[in-house]
């Protein structure tokens, strides 16, 4: 029998997640027109954890949530200027990063090796969609948008990844989803 | 207002708290808007706004700044990579390093950007109740097609409330650790490990708690959502926030005001 707790838990996860991202998005270098920040870490281990659809639903709330004016994009920042702006590239992306890695994630078996390659995944797609955003943005060359929107975050990112593989080992026992 | 945080709902009577909370959203959306495109001059208009409506909520501009400090920090940091990357005419130099007229004007700009930005963020946050919120979430969702509007609304709700729990799990893990010593590790990997980890760990926990709670609870979707506030100071509030919008293009779009400016 399925109990009330068990349909309760996917939500209140889901919430979890949502605020475990702004805390992370607080967490930010600003090193030039992107900055670094442990959000993405964080969108790419909802999908690890939550599975494709409720990290969808994870990131759309969050989104969802700064577009109605809370401050929790990077260094507390929100409202549709933000979204709209050079940035909203990267944060529109993460629906389909956090999609991507979940599918991945689950047909690679959540094994440690298969979770690093969906988070990459993961990356590839919210540079897919940032870059390019940024260009337009900013009116700049492919060569400039790629140095100044990718090329500085690939080391942290790395590490990001290797971290969020760490800590889903560790996180995913006490998840009951 | 010494526990004011980026999300702290203060208690109030003033305009700004009793304003229908869909009103005050469609107010944040246009002053962000109108942000993204003003110059120095519209920022300034819209400083003077945002300070008095802060001031009229009870939080001084000291208090403001001292709990945004780290993100003023982080603004000055902004502001000075844009001073020294954005090649312009040099203003001054220091050991190789210049400081352009154009990257000071820029980094100006988008740092004054942002500050305004967390400004209307914490005018929202400090002057809505998360339960207004809920019921605002739900009835914008409402008409849009297969999203669980009373689900994400309930999300919304326990966000807001989870926030104040991973800093306080961060800061009780963190004098934990200290008093283990582990702060005198050397290896910064395993310092970070020891930190990050606990603290996940008992907020995943701690979200498991809260699931068995709402159930001992009885807690459903069905719940009788709250009325919002009606009256004329809503309409009143969206023609001063859209005039204050068209201003704020308005200035920085005259060529007087470029002329000072820049």
């Amino acid at each position: 029998m399925i109990s009330q707790t068990d349909t309760l838990r996917p939500m209140v996860y889901t919430s979890l997640f949502v605020a475990l991202i702004t805390v992370g998005a607080f967490i930010t270098i600003p090193i030039g027109p992107v900055p670094i920040v442990l959000q993405n870490m964080f969108v790419l281990l909802a999908g690890l954890i939550l599975g494709p659809a409720r990290g969808t639903a994870c990131v759309a709330v969050y989104l969802l949530v700064g577009l109605a004016g809370l401050p929790v994009f990077a260094g507390g920042t929100s409202g549709i200027g933000k979204l709209l702006g050079p940035t909203g590239g990267y944060l529109l992306g993460y629906l389909p990063a956090v999609l991507v890695t979940g599918v991945l994630s689950k047909t690679l078996g959540k094994k440690p090796a298969g979770d690093i390659l969906a988070m990459a995944a993961g990356s590839v797609v919210v540079y897919a969609a940032g870059v390019p955003w940024l260009k337009i943005a900013f009116s700049m060359s492919w060569g400039k948008a790629v140095s100044a929107g990718m090329l500085p975050f690939l080391l942290g990112d790395a590490v990001k990844i290797a971290a969020a593989a760490v800590i889903a080992k560790k996180i995913r026992p006490l998840v009951k989803l | 207002m010494a526990n004011l945080t980026l999300f702290t709902f203060c208690a109030g009577t003033t305009t700004l708290h009793r304003l229908d909370v869909r009103h005050k959203t469609a107010l944040v959306c246009m002053v962000s808007l109108a942000l993204f495109t003003s110059g120095f001059a519209g920022c300034l208009a819209c400083f003077l706004v945002l300070s008095l409506l802060t001031r009229t909520i009870g939080i001084s501009l000291p208090q403001l700044l001292g709990q945004l400090k780290w993100f003023i920090l982080l603004l000055g940091i902004m502001f000075a990579a844009r001073a020294l990357t954005i090649p312009g005419d040099p203003v001054f130099s220091f050991s190789g390093i210049v400081a352009t007229k154009e990257g000071l004007a820029q980094g100006a700009l988008v740092a004054m950007r942002f500050f305004l930005v967390m400004m209307t963020g914490l005018l929202f946050s400090a002057t809505t109740r998360p339960a207004d919120l809920k019921s605002a979430a739900q009835w914008f969702l409402k008409p849009v097609p297969f999203v669980p509007e009373k689900q994400v609304a309930i999300m919304i709700s326990l966000f807001l409330r989870f926030l104040p729990l991973i800093l306080s799990q961060a800061g009780q893990t963190a004098d934990a650790v200290n008093a283990r010593c582990g702060n005198l590790h050397k290896n910064p990997i395993r310092r970070i490990r020891c930190q990050t980890l606990p603290v996940l760990k008992k907020t995943f926990m701690a979200a498991d708690r809260l699931c068995l709670a709402m159930d001992a609870r009885c807690y459903s979707e069905d719940r009788t959502d709250l009325e919002f506030e009606t009256g004329g100071r809503n309409t009143l509030s969206m023609a001063a926030g859209t005039g204050l919008c068209l201003l704020m293009v308005g200035l920085s779009h005259s060529s007087f005001f470029k002329m000072i400016f820049w």
